[in-house]
């Protein structure tokens, strides 16, 4: 069992480290006590910034992985020190690293009150719903008269207090296992809530919660709709002021109900072309509300190349545009060196990267831009997608379908 | 009356900073203000002894020119801030300026407590005999949901909380004025 406990002070010399040494050596067969010195901490202030929070970080980190944590508290004022006070602030401040934490209080002073007062308030904090501990209640280590209990080599002589602290911990060692033997499925069944707690969906690359899955898609410039295998509309990404204004009440509804009349056919045969395998992707530039847009539609297909269904993209370019017009590219980079020669953007030394993830599906949305790709690329670095999208992929088919009915596609 | 006005909290946007700023600007019957911004008080440290930082050695002769002391307390976790204890653990050590000096307790914050918590606790420590403040135990001035009530430019909005305010620093002063001629009085017959 992993045990941190909390020097309260961030004075040099403190009974209540020695308590803490004391406790390390007296109970190491029951469990494993690592001390941590608060003073390496810097005091807390909602404006510390992030870089100079390491050892923050740090104690956070040994806060997750302990079974239980113990917090050896002074008097100060009859409350807990300001430096054990900020200590907890960091740990309760955007972070629930105490939350449901098994933790105990103890404490020294000098005299008979043996810091009475500051563990109240301690307990207080910690029960606190910014801290939310599972604090072991009762249990009370009130060692007063320091200078006189503890021997000079640190061991606590005052046979009545040591019986004290030996059955208060064992109590605590047992009130921790209390807490790692619950089954949370029991727990949970007797209020017939269902839950989905820590529900991440694990990608081969990383994991995502739902609300980041979500909130993913408000965030990003463009929006996208989805029309699955079965023709019908099945999702739109809940973004702000959309392009496309999306209803739920349209969700499930089959194409041809829910575009207009004169757009179906154009759209069924995007559609079709997609679940043919005859094209992956079609684009089409368009004014709308005044302001240049880009929609794409791109046959979504699962890894074996199955038909999944067709998702729409659609954003404004005016802001990539104006980039592009202002010259924020600057001239291409040489691509034999691969070292910036005119002054052009480029991430690393690289030729400047465009996205990755649309590369494959964008390459072979024009016949003639595919081919035109693998050569733009003189290294490794650079991404398929640039070559095609330079080339200017429109789908010539639809452009003139667009340039004329394009007020219809909303 | 020479009113010493601690805000309670290191945090850039303070509301409470912002409302003892109110006191001193705008708030009728009082003339002399001084608020006191703890933001550059390091963290207290014993180890510290005869080692006084200057900034707490201003804040310390700023205290003990006031004739009371007004102190505005932010709540987290349910108690006063680290930052303010810091302040009263210096200003209870080497140095004492808060001994039998009036402070009254104000608070605000953005949620419905309005920090009364954290007041009861700021009551308990001034009284310790390690401060021996003594604390005005007449009104509650507890600010709830004060995101709400002052502006951007630091002005409160609720007339009520403005009258009331008033109300508190008008009661506070007399007892203020009575504690001081107390001290006096025992200052000089242990002459």
């Amino acid at each position: 069992m992993k045990i941190l406990a909390l020097v309260g002070t961030n004075a040099n010399f403190s009974y209540n480290r020695i308590l803490l040494r004391f406790m390390k050596k007296h109970f190491k067969q029951m469990a494993d006590i690592e001390i941590y010195e608060i003073s390496k901490l810097p005091a807390f202030s909602v404006d510390v910034p992030l870089e100079e929070q390491t050892e923050v970080w740090k104690l956070k980190q040994k806060v997750k992985e302990a079974d239980g944590v113990v917090f050896s508290t002074p008097e100060y004022d009859h409350g807990i020190p300001s430096a054990l006070k900020s200590a907890i602030e960091w740990l309760s401040y955007h972070t629930e690293v105490l939350k449901h934490k098994p933790v105990m209080v103890v404490g020294v002073s000098y005299g008979r009150q043996a810091s009475a007062r500051s563990q109240v308030q301690m307990r207080q904090i910690l029960i606190s719903p910014d801290c939310d501990a599972n604090l072991l209640p009762g249990n009370e280590v009130l060692i007063g008269g320091a200078s006189r209990v503890f021997s000079k080599d640190g061991r606590l002589i005052n046979a009545d207090m040591r019986d004290n602290l030996e059955k208060c911990f064992t109590n605590f060692v047992e009130y921790i296992q209390v807490f790692q033997n619950i089954d949370e499925e029991e727990v949970k069944m007797p209020i017939k809530r269902p839950t989905i707690s820590d529900a991440y969906i694990n990608f081969p690359t990383g994991r995502m919660t739902l609300k980041e899955v979500q909130q993913i898609f408000s965030t990003i410039p463009f929006e996208i709709d989805l029309v699955d295998s079965s023709d019908r509309f099945a999702w739109y990404s809940d973004k702000p002021n959309r392009e496309h204004v999306r209803n739920v009440a349209s969700l499930n509804e089959p194409i041809t109900e829910c575009h207009p009349p004169k757009a179906v056919p154009i759209v069924t045969k995007i559609i079709n072309s997609f679940r043919d395998g005859e094209k992956d992707v079609v684009t089409r530039p368009l004014w709308m509300h005044g302001h240049r847009s880009l929609i794409q539609y791109y046959a979504l297909r699962d890894i074996d190349g199955h038909y999944l269904g067709t998702i729409e993209f659609t954003g404004n370019v005016e802001y990539i545009l104006n980039l592009f017009e202002n010259g924020a590219w600057g001239d291409k980079p040489d691509a034999t060196t691969g070292a910036s020669n005119n002054g052009a953007n480029e991430e690393g030394n690289t030729t400047a990267v465009v996205d990755a993830s649309t590369g494959a599906s964008q390459s072979s949305s024009d016949d003639n831009a595919a081919p035109s790709a693998p050569a733009e690329d003189g290294n490794d670095d650079a991404d398929a997608s640039t070559g095609a999208s330079e080339s200017g992929s429109v789908d010539a088919d639809d452009e003139s379908a667009d340039a004329t009915t394009g007020a219809s596609q909303n | 009356m020479k009113i010493a006005a601690i805000a309670g909290s290191n945090a850039n946007h303070s509301y409470n900073r912002m409302l003892l700023e109110f006191i001193a600007k705008d708030l009728r019957d009082t003339d002399d203000v001084d608020v006191i911004d703890i933001r550059k008080v390091p963290l207290f440290n014993e180890n510290y002894k005869g080692k006084t930082p200057e900034v707490v050695a201003d804040i310390d002769r700023r205290v003990a020119a006031a004739d009371a002391v007004i102190i505005a307390s932010p709540e987290y976790n349910h108690s006063i801030t680290s930052a303010l204890k810091s302040m009263i653990e210096w200003l209870s050590y080497e140095l004492h300026p808060l001994e039998n000096k009036p402070v009254m307790i104000i608070g605000a914050s953005t949620h419905e407590q309005g920090s009364s918590r954290s007041q009861v606790q700021l009551r308990d420590i001034l009284i310790s005999p390690g401060v021996n403040a003594h604390v005005f135990q007449g009104e509650e001035f507890f600010m709830s949901n004060v995101a709400d009530m002052i502006d951007e430019d630091g002005n409160i909005t609720d007339e009520g909380t403005i009258s009331f305010l008033n109300k508190c620093i008008s009661e506070f002063k007399p007892y203020a004025e009575a504690i001081n001629g107390m001290v006096a009085k025992k200052e000089a017959a242990d002459n």
